[in-house]
């Protein structure tokens, strides 16, 4: 046991940290949310400042054209990132953190040719087309069907929940190739190119306002033979290995991020009246949530180094991805509701407001609704915890409700 | 960086374990519980197992080992109920002779407390008050105090103190080494605290496999599952938080001394919550047998409810972690190495 780094990952730091000093002070602003095209802009424009830097693909192997960092050091990565304040992985998530690292594992040569090397170039955007509006939790009885003709299939269905889906080039896309297998075994994995014919994409708009995740509705669309990833019918367990990279790193940064902004809740509560004279801060209850919401950020931090240092024993921190999801989400659900304790009334505008301390009410209200969305993207909370319980304690499996 | 177990900690752990799965079986904590109080006898085969000298040196009869290895072994003992001043013996090993062998057994008394209440005073050898300006060491003897009548933890027989303890004994200790007494017994007592909600959840578990109610295992519904993965999650968070704590007051490197405080902070508040919570649910997913004196639910729940009362209250911990809150100071502490 030892918290220390070792000299080269301590050199890894610190060469990154001056390439992010350098380099981040030079940005462009940031474009407005739904700007959709600016956005992808700005995001894969960063992708390539990494990919031209050499710090494209952190956690890909070497042979794959990434970094082939050590889980260690691909936490330096998030956290120094987070710690300057670098643009966040946006557009490129899902190529960067599921499409990609599937097809290292699952995917042709053919596949990996095409598609690696401009994921991490910043030149192609990726998708997820897996949940449906009748398939969330429960996504294996997904019923986007895909029929073969010839050397193509023929998909017909919906899909919800995509992410960048206006702006995405591939998507990663679930489809039933066998509606007479029990459910988990007619599944299979097939790259969508975004432009093919009968793709229509209908955004929707999210509490936060946003329309950040949009309807896909698929219609007579031929996808090539040749894009199946996976053997056909094998797409669930090709989804589990999409999953298991899903819940490994990717909330490294929003920790970090929780405790700036419980950092900036407790600067506002310093400066503000309170009604009876004084600050909100005098308030001991107060102090005592803030200092709550401390400790679970530094457990929180101490269970990363856990799953990291798992996995750098060759691991997978199984157990460890499900904890850290339910108390990282609920913790930062807290953060955010007392946020607006501390805001008071400019707690109901998403917008900045004059009046409050700092200026800077608008990305606290609008993290207070973001973040409700994290207790059910990626697994539920409740599913978390089935896969807890049955897993990790032992205790019976949920029922199977449906026949197939 | 590193936080798994080493194949030595391991050892440790389980040769632990073993011993106390025979020396501390359910029958033995009820005759406890029922009055019989443990003797010195139960004391010397934990001692001989090592567990109070594993931060001393090994020239002086201890295992030479850290903190976090001491965090270890003190997780299995809080899992298994063993009562007695386990963390004021360990912190005194090194300081009071006989401690590491089991002849002498340290309690303590803090008489910054407003109701002077001290644990296990029949068992214990010595007392160490500590105080603002620092710890005396006293023999058991010489403390003026009344046994309480009936304890909260039948197995934490208290004595309430009259007198004796403020002026009596020989100073061992400077008012800086308290803040390292106060610091390093936050996280055995928290180490034992993980122990104790991991033994509470073990106990539930088992129940819910057991238990039949409505023609299925009660552990089969969601509401029984869920509370116990609540308390899974907590175990988990706070175990390595109380490691982070133990190899941060440990580290040399660690530049800013409220670093190490303010990890061994966060500990003491997250190992009281996994506690605490997890006490209760463990009772309640025993339904009306978790409320009986037989099942020994109850006796995780009061355990943690008088750790929680030691070496500092998560509310105090908490205002302390508070008072280093801000976005001017956060860029960084984040890890150790930061």
């Amino acid at each position: 046991m030892d918290l220390r780094l070792r000299p080269a990952e301590q050199e890894f730091r610190n060469r990154l940290r001056g390439w992010l000093a350098e380099t981040v002070p030079g940005l462009p602003p940031r474009p407005p949310g739904d700007d959709w095209s600016a956005r992808r802009r700005y995001d894969t424009g960063w992708q390539r400042t990494l990919h031209d830097a050499g710090y494209a693909g952190v956690d890909w192997p070497s042979e794959h054209g990434g970094l082939g960092a050590t889980p260690t050091e691909q936490l330096i990565y998030l956290e120094e990132s987070a710690a300057a304040r670098a643009p966040y992985i946006g557009a490129n998530f899902v190529g960067l953190l599921h499409a990609g690292p599937t097809l290292i594992v699952e995917g042709t040569d053919a596949q990996r040719t095409q598609h690696l090397p401009r994921i991490l170039r910043g030149d192609e955007v990726w998708c997820q087309g897996f949940s449906e509006p009748d398939a969330g939790s429960d996504l294996a009885s997904l019923r986007t069907a895909a029929v073969r003709d010839g050397d193509h299939y023929v998909v017909n269905g919906r899909k919800v929940w995509t992410s960048m889906a206006q702006i995405a080039d591939y998507c990663e896309l679930l489809v039933r190739t066998d509606p007479d297998a029990p459910k988990h075994r007619g599944i299979s994995w097939l790259i969508l190119p975004m432009d093919t014919p009968g793709v229509q994409v209908r955004p929707l708009l999210t509490a936060a306002g946003s329309s950040e995740f949009s309807e896909l509705i698929l219609d007579d669309v031929r996808v090539p033979v040749a894009n199946l990833v996976g053997a056909e019918n094998d797409g669930w367990r090709v989804a589990m290995v999409t999953f298991s990279f899903e819940r490994g790193t990717a909330f490294i940064g929003d920790v970090i991020e929780s405790r700036n902004i419980l950092g900036e809740i407790a600067d506002i509560a310093r400066s503000t009246p309170a009604p009876g004279g004084g600050t909100l801060w005098d308030d001991a209850a107060l102090r005592r949530d803030v200092g709550r919401l401390a400790a679970d950020v530094r457990g929180l931090w101490a269970l990363i180094g856990k799953n990291v240092s798992e996995a750098s024993a060759g691991l997978v921190p199984v157990q460890g991805a499900s904890v850290f999801k339910l108390r990282f989400t609920e913790s930062r659900q807290k953060i955010g509701d007392l946020a607006a304790h501390v805001l008071g009334r400019a707690a109901l505008a998403v917008s900045d407001v004059p009046g409050v301390v700092g200026g800077r009410n608008g990305h606290l209200v609008e993290d207070r609704i973001t973040t409700l969305a994290w207790t059910i993207a990626a697994g539920t909370s409740q599913i978390q915890k089935n896969i807890l319980a049955e897993r990790s304690l032992g205790l019976p499996k949920e029922p199977r409700w449906t026949s197939r | 960086m590193d936080l798994t177990l080493s194949a030595d900690q391991r050892a440790l752990q389980v040769g632990l374990r073993d011993v106390l799965a025979d020396l501390w079986r359910a029958e033995h904590l009820r005759e406890a519980a029922a009055g019989a109080a443990p003797g010195t006898k139960d004391w010397s085969r934990i001692a001989e197992l090592g567990v109070f000298g594993v931060t001393v040196p090994e020239a002086e009869d201890g295992m030479g080992l850290g903190l976090a290895d001491a965090a270890v072994l003190f997780e299995e003992l809080g899992a298994a109920l063993v009562p007695g001043p386990l963390v004021p013996t360990a912190l005194a090993a090194g300081r009071v002779a006989g401690t590491i062998d089991g002849s002498a057994i340290v309690t303590m008394l803090d008489l910054r407390a407003p109701v002077l209440l001290v644990e296990h005073l029949d068992l214990a050898t010595h007392v160490v008050a500590v105080d603002a300006d620092g710890l005396r060491l006293l023999p058991a003897d010489a403390l003026a105090a009344t046994p309480v009548q009936t304890p909260l933890d039948p197995l934490t027989p208290l004595w309430s103190v009259s007198g004796g303890g403020r002026d009596l004994g020989e100073r061992i200790g400077s008012a800086a080494e308290v803040a390292d007494w106060m610091r390093r017994g936050a996280v055995l007592n928290s180490a034992l605290q993980v122990g104790v909600a991991r033994g509470a959840l073990d106990l539930a578990v088992r129940y819910a496999l057991e238990r039949i109610q409505f023609d299925r295992v009660i552990g089969g519904f969601q509401a029984v599952k869920h509370l116990l993965a609540d308390s899974l999650v907590r175990v988990d968070v706070a175990r390595a938080a109380v490691l982070v704590a133990a190899l941060t007051v440990d580290d040399p490197q660690v530049a800013e001394a409220t670093e190490a405080a303010e990890a061994v902070a966060a500990a003491k508040v997250l190992a009281d919550e996994a506690a605490t919570l997890g006490g209760r649910s463990g009772l309640q997913v025993h339904g009306g047998m978790g409320f009986t004196w037989e099942v020994l639910a109850h006796l995780y729940l009061k355990r943690a409810w008088v750790l929680e009362t030691s070496f500092g209250s998560a509310d105090e911990h908490a205002a302390f972690l508070a008072t280093r809150v801000s976005a001017v100071s956060a860029v960084s502490g984040v890890s150790a190495s930061g």
